[in-house]
């Protein structure tokens, strides 16, 4: 049977030539890797050194649990902006819904006048609706307005940040602190640490989270439907599905992620709101790339976060153990973005003649 | 003394070019039926090239040049990618943004060892021009005297972009490609040529907004310096209908918004909300202008 | 041209055609849809090579590798949707790519005056500074023209131009013919309808299954003649089934307008489709079907009267509920509205079931079960795929439409509307869609079925009804019906039916 079914040289060239154009993925990363290395050589630097002290910078040791504990904002702004992307729409507002979620949470658990854990659970719970109601509104300009939600998910962002890094400087602030901070959130309103000072409980509400995402993707019925709706809108319509009622809540379930992801940064990993915090590890942009990354399948967005996470960290080590800066590691992946996006229109145009 | 002044339009005046000449970068993708979002990371590569160029190789002159040409390799990731492959652009544009961001910081630590913001009293910039006859009449001649090359160029590049769609055989041909690409292939124009040409052209015009940002508002490099520029002159276009006249009026209308901003925090409202003005005025102008008219 | 043989994957489009047209004359090609006449022209035109054979200008033998070469040799063609650039003007329409120029710059005074004087001289009316968008089909078709004139087309392929065509467009664009080929330019005049070309071309090529059928001279024939030349044996199988039992009305449509202004795409119409009945609706593309259409199942607003399906009241609601309340549809653009072509071909399949049991309970899906209906449906409809996984984009057309067809059949609605349902179908896949639709009129369903194959519709209706301009102008038992009385009521002459 086995010599029956060796494929002709023909047959199997094929078969190479059609792995390669469907699985793009690990193809974009290999040559990734690649243009990293020529970057290193022009820049004098040996290149098996870095990826090795990128490889023990994200494993060995104690830094498997930087790792993981990166992992989980970076995978829940995966999220936010997979679930979108699984209907064909683009969230780049990552940033202001993240900012609204962290905002929130601060606020009701400084000053929510309830026992700690009822406090805990509403502010996790107030952040999630205010960044997700947040979000939905450019869902529904595009809806009511046609402003486009690429345009406005964007711009949404730069008014939330003002705003929170207003309320951080004077009416929140920390008057006794030299840094534009909030007060510190009461013991019993945090998360629960898993890990002392490195990893919170957070990673279980995350890992909740995704289950409850890809069980939604795979398994029911609105999941089938926002899939479909991601591989052609006009056969969805046709089929009966509520186009704008879809967008508006898709939106929100994607910005109620990013406000998870400031909840649990906020009460999980800082106990307070700093000016800038959310922000500044760039976990929205990096969680757009890995949603993009799998096209929004919830499964391959996940390994795609945990493989930025691994070279982010990994990032870190090399830092300090080479001096080449970490920025190394977010051109890496815009670099296999670009090649992905590529290499999907390249498959589309051998398809088409 | 009142917001409005002479030093407001200035300033206005400042803040306009990088916008106006990245919207003109939009618009004549857009006119080649390209929608593009690069704009943002071309800018920011162009900004940290011209810094570097103006550093290493002697001059404000040598950073504007290596800033064109990087803006314009970088964007031929856009035309090898978007028209020759057909890959997705709006993916790409992400893409390039987010390596120009990337990349800018890693460079910038590379090669001047420093985080954050590289200023130095030695980067030479763009100096600020003074003409001669116009510079003396009272009022306007302080506001119109004393901008960047840069800055007059971009002036006349509105009126260059105009001439060049409306009054030329290959603006014709853009058009048409823009418009109908198979019509425009069946009489024998290339979509791929012109769309490409196109994207490089506009590389090319980011290249030009980001040195002024870097060597002609300010003389230094910052990380991240675009900030959101590049987005507000996609919706420049937008708003502008792609006329070079009506993106001229959007990007007064943005940098005008950015001016008053400014002006705001010195009369003392916190910047953390003054900062947020344009982009909210932005998002305004999009929402009134579709409400008017349907855009795409 | 002598000897064109062209072959498609599974069809022979052209199989040694002669085609002869001399200087200076009006020459009508005339075949059903399919009979290959636009395979023809594409040859000619260079968008296509041909398999065998060869194309001869003015006794030389040449050979187009595109369209720009047919240009460049003095060709000329108006294709049947045009290629103009509608926010362009009328003259940088014209020259476009051929330019006259002065340093570069486009001479805007000779261009407007070279289009002006064409314009005259030919009575084409046509302003050179009016936006194309803004202008009537008429107008529009014109400028095609005015393209090729100004490349100096020596010979100009009109194909199907009346399709789009009010009756007094249509008098003005023979006008315009006429004095083409008093000027000595060749017109090759591309269409299926019978009136037109006896008013107003000189010679006939009559095309049927790729072949030629008859060569005639225009004024020593009659459309009988034409008529037999072009239908020959009927193609389609005899569907008819004694009379239908009229029963209770399922689709009920009333005084139903689409669009605004003195002249509505679709303009008040009224139509009643029986159960165990199918209703035919007839007509040149363009003249409101689709709009009506998407306006019954929900896809489309319109602007006045009411749709019922089974007595229930569905105006203005959303297509989900009319869908519920009992319509099927099988959408004109199978790969665009009618499939996901990357979904897998269960879950096209299974789009409009998946709320229910028994492929849902609740919110959860019931995946096999899915499976399990999908693998059912592709085995009743013999639909030719690896397994129930496969994206359907990998299908061949006809199989395609097996599955939009398997999905809505299985609907078992009241009320199924196709639309085209076998354009580029081979004539397996076409019986198969026929056959499927007559099973669902005798078991009790009501069909509305447009097309603009009047074969098709003459095989296939009970009932006929004719759309013209966004009204039904005419309606009739098929029995009444023949294809020279509905040709010219779909042309516009009035209905006496």
């Amino acid at each position: 049977m086995a010599d029956l079914d060796q494929p002709l040289p023909d047959a199997k060239r094929r078969r190479w030539r059609a792995a390669i154009l469907w699985s793009p993925v690990p193809i974009s990363i290999v040559v990734a890797i690649v243009i990293g290395a020529a970057i290193m050589q022009i820049t004098d630097n040996d290149s098996v050194e870095v990826y090795t002290e990128i490889l023990r910078g994200a494993f060995v040791g104690p830094n498997l649990v930087y790792t993981v504990a990166w992992a989980v904002p970076l995978t829940g702004m995966t999220m936010a902006a997979a679930l979108p992307l699984r209907g064909g729409m683009v969230n780049l507002g990552g940033d202001g819904q993240l900012v609204m979620g962290g905002l929130v949470a601060t606020m009701v658990a400084l000053d929510l006048p309830l026992p700690g854990t009822a406090r805990l659970i509403v502010a996790v719970v107030a952040a999630m609706l205010a960044a997700g109601l947040y979000a939905a509104i450019a869902a529904w300009g595009q809806v009511r307005w046609h402003v486009p939600m690429l345009i406005s998910t964007l711009l949404l962002n730069y008014p939330a940040k003002g705003f929170a890094s207003y309320m951080v400087r004077f009416p929140m602030r920390d008057p006794t602190n030299g840094n534009p901070e909030t007060h510190m959130v009461a013991p019993d309103a945090r998360l629960p640490q898993l890990i002392d000072g490195s990893l919170s409980s957070s990673l279980i509400l995350m890992i909740v989270a995704v289950g409850l995402i890809i069980l939604f993707d795979r398994r029911t019925v609105p999941g089938f439907e926002l899939r479909l709706r991601g591989l052609n809108p006009r056969f969805a319509g046709y089929g009966g599905i509520h186009l704008d009622r879809q967008a508006v809540l898709t939106m929100f379930a994607g910005g109620a992620m990013a406000g998870l992801v400031g909840a649990s940064i906020v009460l999980g990993d800082q106990f307070r709101f700093m000016d800038g915090a959310l922000v500044t590890p760039n976990y929205t942009w990096t969680g757009l790339m890995a949603a993009l990354l799998a096209n929004g399948e919830p499964v391959g967005a996940v390994a795609a976060a945990l493989f930025f996470s691994a070279l982010q960290i990994g990032g870190f080590g090399m830092e300090r153990a080479t001096s080449i800066p970490r920025e190394l590691t977010s051109v890496l992946q815009a670099i296999i973005i670009l090649l992905l996006a590529t290499r999907a229109g390249l498959k589309r145009h051998l398809r088409l003649g | 003394m009142g917001i409005f002044d002479m030093l407001l339009f200035h300033s206005t005046i400042q803040s306009v070019t990088p916008i106006l000449l990245a919207a003109l970068a939009g618009l004549i993708c857009e006119r080649a039926g390209i929608f593009t979002i690069a704009q943002e990371g071309l800018m920011l590569a162009g900004a940290f090239a011209a810094v570097a160029g103006s550093w290493f190789c002697g001059g404000a002159w040598a950073g504007v040049l290596i800033a064109i040409a990087t803006s314009v390799v970088l964007s031929g990731i856009l035309a090898g990618g978007g028209v020759l492959f057909l890959g997705d652009t709006i993916v790409i544009g992400i893409g390039i943004n987010l390596l120009a961001d990337g990349l800018s910081i890693f460079l910038l630590r590379q090669l001047f060892d420093i985080q954050g913001v590289f200023e130095d009293p030695k980067l030479d910039g763009l100096d600020a021009l003074r003409i001669p006859v116009i510079a003396d009449i009272p009022g306007i001649g302080g506001v119109i005297s004393g901008q960047t090359w840069i800055t007059y160029l971009s002036w006349l590049l509105v009126a260059a972009v105009s001439i060049f769609l409306f009054r030329t055989t290959w603006g014709l041909r853009l058009r048409g490609v823009g418009e109908q690409g198979e019509a425009a292939e069946t009489l024998g124009v290339s979509v791929r040529r012109y769309r490409a040409a196109a994207i490089l052209v506009s590389g090319a015009l980011c290249g030009l907004a980001g040195a002024q940002l870097s060597l002609g508002a300010v003389t230094l490099f910052s990380e991240g310096m675009s900030a959101g520029r590049g987005w507000i002159a996609v919706v420049a276009v937008m708003l502008g209908r792609a006329n070079p006249l009506g993106v001229l009026g959007a990007s007064v209308l943005f940098g005008l918004a950015d001016a008053v901003g400014l002006r705001m925090q010195g009369l003392g409202l916190p910047n953390q909300l003054t900062d947020a003005a344009p982009y909210v005025i932005t998002l305004i102008a999009l929402i009134l202008a579709v409400r008017r008219h349907r855009l795409a | 041209m002598r000897g064109i043989v062209k072959r498609f994957p599974g069809v022979l489009a052209n199989d040694g055609i002669d085609l002869a047209v001399r200087t200076g004359e009006i020459h009508a090609l005339m075949g059903e849809n399919g009979a290959g006449k636009t395979t023809l022209m594409s040859i000619l035109y260079g968008l296509h090579q041909p398999d065998a054979g060869e194309i001869l200008m003015r006794g030389e033998k040449v050979r187009f590798t595109s369209p720009i070469d047919a240009i460049a040799h003095g060709l000329g063609m108006v294709h049947q949707s045009f290629k103009l650039f509608n926010t362009l003007t009328v003259w940088e329409n014209v020259v476009f790519r051929a330019e006259p120029q002065r340093r570069g710059f486009i001479d805007k005074p000779v261009a407007r005056a070279r289009v002006r004087e064409l314009s005259d001289r030919f009575g084409l009316q046509v302003d050179p500074d009016a936006v194309v968008g803004r202008l009537p089909v008429g107008v529009r078709q014109r400028i095609e023209i005015l393209k090729a004139l100004y490349r100096d087309a020596r010979i100009l392929v009109l194909d199907e131009p009346t399709a789009v065509l009010t009756p007094q467009e249509c008098r003005g664009l023979f006008a315009v013919m006429r004095n083409l080929a008093s000027d000595k330019r060749t017109i090759l005049f591309v269409t299926h309808k019978l009136r037109e070309v006896i008013e107003v071309t000189d010679r006939i090529t009559v095309l049927r299954d790729g072949r030629v059928a008859s060569r005639l001279v225009t004024r020593e024939t009659n459309p009988e003649q034409i008529t037999r030349a072009m239908t020959g044996r009927n193609v389609f199988f005899t569907a008819r089934r004694g009379k239908p039992q009229l029963d209770k009305p399922l689709l009920e449509v009333t005084d139903l307008t689409v669009g605004e202004g003195p002249k509505p795409v679709v303009n008040g119409v009224s139509l009643r489709v029986h159960a165990g009945e199918i209703v035919g609706v007839a007509g040149v593309a363009g003249n409101g079907q689709s709009e009506l259409v998407e306006a019954i199942v929900g896809l489309r607003d319109h602007s006045q009267g009411s749709i019922e399906i089974a007595g229930h009241d569905v105006g203005g609601k959303p297509l989900r509920d009319r869908r519920q309340a009992g319509i099927a549809y099988i959408p004109e653009d199978r790969a665009i509205t009618g499939t996901a072509l990357a979904a897998t071909a269960t879950d096209n399949l299974s789009l409009g079931f998946h709320r229910d049991p028994p492929l849902s309970r609740g919110v959860f899906l019931d995946l096999e079960a899915m499976r399990i209906r999908a693998r059912g449906l592709i085995e009743r409809f013999t639909i030719k795929i690896p397994n129930e996984m496969t994206a359907v984009g990998t299908l061949s057309g006809g199989n395609l439409q097996k599955v939009v067809a398997a999905r809505e059949l299985s609907h078992q609605a009241a009320v199924i509307i196709a639309e085209q349902p076998t354009r580029g179908l081979d004539v397996g896949a076409t019986e198969f869609i026929h056959q499927a639709m007559v099973a669902q009129r005798d078991a009790g369903r009501a069909v509305l079925l447009i097309s603009s194959e009047l074969s098709e519709i003459m095989s296939l209706a009970d009932r006929i009804l004719v759309m013209y301009e966004g009204r039904i102008v005419a309606d009739m038992p098929a029995d009444q019906a023949d294809e020279a009385k509905l040709g010219l009521l779909m042309a516009g002459a009035q209905g006496h039916g």
